[in-house]
C-alpha cells in the first residue's frame, strides 16, 4: 500500500463521483461511472485485494456500463427538466444523505487501522484461513477457499440472488404488458437498418472465441489465481452482449435463445444446491465437501473439497453468465427481443 | 541490458501518452481528437507493456515466462480490441452528422455531411 497512489485514486475517484451526479447528459453520466468503477478497481488492486479488483473490473466498469447504456437507450439521455418543487426534494436530499453519511463517518472512527493486525478481523478467523487452507483444501487461493468452501452458504444465496435479479428483469420487462419499442428516435432506427460495419464484426468475431477461453480459464484456474465462478461468468456473458452489440440481438438470441437461458441459470443454482444436498445424502453436514471423496474416485478428503469447489464455481458461472444476458437483452429491447443498441 | 532497453520502451510509451494528451486536449475537433487518442493511445500501451514483458524476464524461469507470454496476450488483444473500439467511435460520431474541422479558407467536404 503506497499512500501517494491511494491519495491520487482516491481524490480522481470523488471528481468521478461528483462528475457523474452533475452532469445533464446521462449517457456522459453513464461513461463517467464506468471511469469511477474502474478507478476503484485500480484502488483494491493497490491494497491487494486482487479478487474484488478483478470482479469490479469486469462487473462495475464492463457489464454495468453497458446496461446503462442499454437503459439509456431505451428511456431519455437528458435529465428531466425543472420540474416544481425539486429543489425541496433536493435539499430533503441532501440532507438525508448528509446526516446518514455523517453517522457513517462517525461509526468509521470506530474501526481498527487498515490491516492492523490486533483487529478482530485479523485474529479470530484469518490467521485459520490463512495458515490451514493449503493443508485444509489443497487450494492456494485463499479467496477462492473462503468465498466457495468456508463460507460456501454465503455464496450459494448470492447466487440464489443473482438469479431472482435476472428474474425480476424478466418480469418486469418482459411479463409485465409494457412490451412497446420505446421512445427511439426515426434517425437512429434508419442508421441502425443500414449499419453493417464489417470491420467491427470481423474483430468481433475473432476475438470472442478468445473471451470464451479466456472465461473457462478464469473460471477453472480460480482456485490457483484470482479469479472464479462470478468474474468468469460475467466475461462469458460480456461476450454473447458483445455480440449483441455488433450484429444484432437475433444474433446472439440465436446462439442461446430464452428457454435455454433460463433453463441454464437455474441448473447452475440446481448444480450449486445439489453438491450441497449430495453432502447431505452421504451423512455429512450440507456443503461440507470432504464426505465427497466416498464418490469421487481417486481423491482423498482434501482433494474432494478443491474439486468440490471447482464444481460449485462452475454453477456460478453458468448462471451469471446467463443472468447477465438476460438482463442486457430485456434492457436493451425493452422485452420485447426486437432491436438492441 | 534488458534494463535499458525497458526503460527506453518506457520512456518512449510515456512520451507518446503525453503527445496522446496533448493531442486530445489540443486538436480543434472529434475526428482528429479521436484520431489523437486512438492511435497514441495504442502504441504507448504497446510499448509500455512490451517493456514490462521485457523487464519481467530479468530473472529467467518458468513462471516468469508464463507471465511474459501473459502480458503478449493483453498486448495483442489490445492491439485488436483499441483501434477497433476508436473506429467505433468515430463511426458513430459520422453516421451522428459531427461535421470534421475545416479553416476559414478550406470549406471542401464539408457539404457532404451537411443534412
Amino acid at each position: 500500500m503506497i499512500w501517494q497512489i491511494d491519495i491520487m485514486i482516491l481524490t480522481l475517484i470523488v471528481i468521478c463521483g461528483l462528475f457523474a451526479i452533475s452532469v445533464k447528459d446521462l449517457l456522459g453520466a453513464a461513461v463517467v461511472f464506468g471511469a469511477y468503477s474502474f478507478l476503484m478497481c485500480l484502488l483494491w488492486t493497490e491494497m491487494g485485494a486482487v479478487d474484488v479488483a478483478f470482479t469490479e473490473a469486469a462487473v462495475g466498469a464492463g457489464v454495468s456500463t453497458v446496461l446503462f447504456f442499454a437503459a439509456v437507450h431505451r428511456s431519455s439521455r437528458q435529465v428531466k427538466a425543472r420540474v416544481s418543487g425539486a429543489m425541496l426534494y433536493k435539499g430533503l436530499g441532501l440532507l438525508a444523505s448528509g446526516l446518514m453519511g455523517g453517522v457513517l463517518f462517525y461509526a468509521s472512527t470506530d474501526f481498527p487501522d487498515w490491516a492492523d493486525p490486533a483487529s478482530p478481523a485479523s485474529s479470530h478467523l484469518s490467521p485459520h484461513f490463512i495458515t490451514q487452507t493449503i493443508a485444509e483444501t489443497s487450494v492456494p487461493n485463499i479467496v477462492t477457499s473462503v468465498l466457495a468452501d468456508y463460507r460456501g452458504f454465503d455464496t450459494m444465496f448470492e447466487t440464489a440472488v443473482v438469479l431472482t435479479a435476472g428474474l425480476a428483469v424478466l418480469i418486469i420487462l418482459r411479463l409485465g404488458g409494457c412490451r412497446t419499442a420505446g421512445p427511439i428516435r426515426e434517425k437512429n432506427a434508419a442508421i441502425q437498418a443500414a449499419y453493417k460495419d464489417s470491420i467491427i464484426r470481423f474483430v468481433t468475431r475473432m476475438v470472442v472465441p478468445f473471451m470464451q477461453l479466456f472465461a473457462l480459464y478464469v473460471v477453472a484456474h480460480g482456485h490457483h489465481s484470482p479469479g472464479g465462478g462470478f468474474q468468469g461468468g460475467v466475461i462469458l456473458g460480456a461476450s454473447f452482449i458483445l455480440l449483441a452489440i455488433s450484429y444484432d440481438l437475433k444474433m446472439a438470441l440465436n446462439r442461446i435463445n430464452e428457454k435455454a437461458a433460463l433453463l441454464l441459470a437455474n441448473t447452475g443454482v440446481l448444480i450449486y444446491g445439489g453438491i450441497g444436498f449430495l453432502c447431505l445424502l452421504l451423512g455429512a453436514n450440507f456443503l461440507d465437501y470432504s464426505i465427497l471423496h466416498r464418490i469421487l474416485p481417486a481423491t482423498d478428503e482434501i482433494a474432494a473439497r478443491s474439486h468440490a469447489m471447482l464444481g460449485v464455481e462452475i454453477g456460478v458461472a453458468l448462471t451469471v453468465m446467463v443472468i447477465v444476458m438476460i438482463i442486457y437483452n430485456n434492457i436493451v429491447s425493452n422485452g420485447s427481443y426486437e432491436k438492441g443498441l | 541490458m534488458i534494463n535499458t532497453l525497458t526503460i527506453a520502451l518506457m520512456i518512449a510509451g510515456l512520451f507518446f501518452f503525453l503527445a496522446t494528451t496533448v493531442g486530445v486536449l489540443r486538436f480543434p475537433d472529434f475526428y482528429t481528437r479521436m484520431h489523437a487518442a486512438g492511435k497514441g493511445d495504442t502504441l504507448s500501451s504497446l510499448l509500455i507493456l512490451v517493456g514490462l514483458a521485457l523487464y519481467n524476464l530479468h530473472l529467467l524461469s518458468a513462471g516468469n515466462i508464463l507471465v511474459t507470454i501473459k502480458i503478449l496476450f493483453i498486448l495483442m488483444f489490445i492491439f485488436l480490441a483499441s483501434p477497433t473500439a476508436t473506429h467505433a467511435i468515430i463511426d458513430a460520431g459520422y453516421e451522428s452528422g459531427i461535421k470534421p474541422w475545416a479553416n476559414e479558407n478550406n470549406r471542401e467536404g464539408q457539404d457532404d455531411l451537411a443534412d
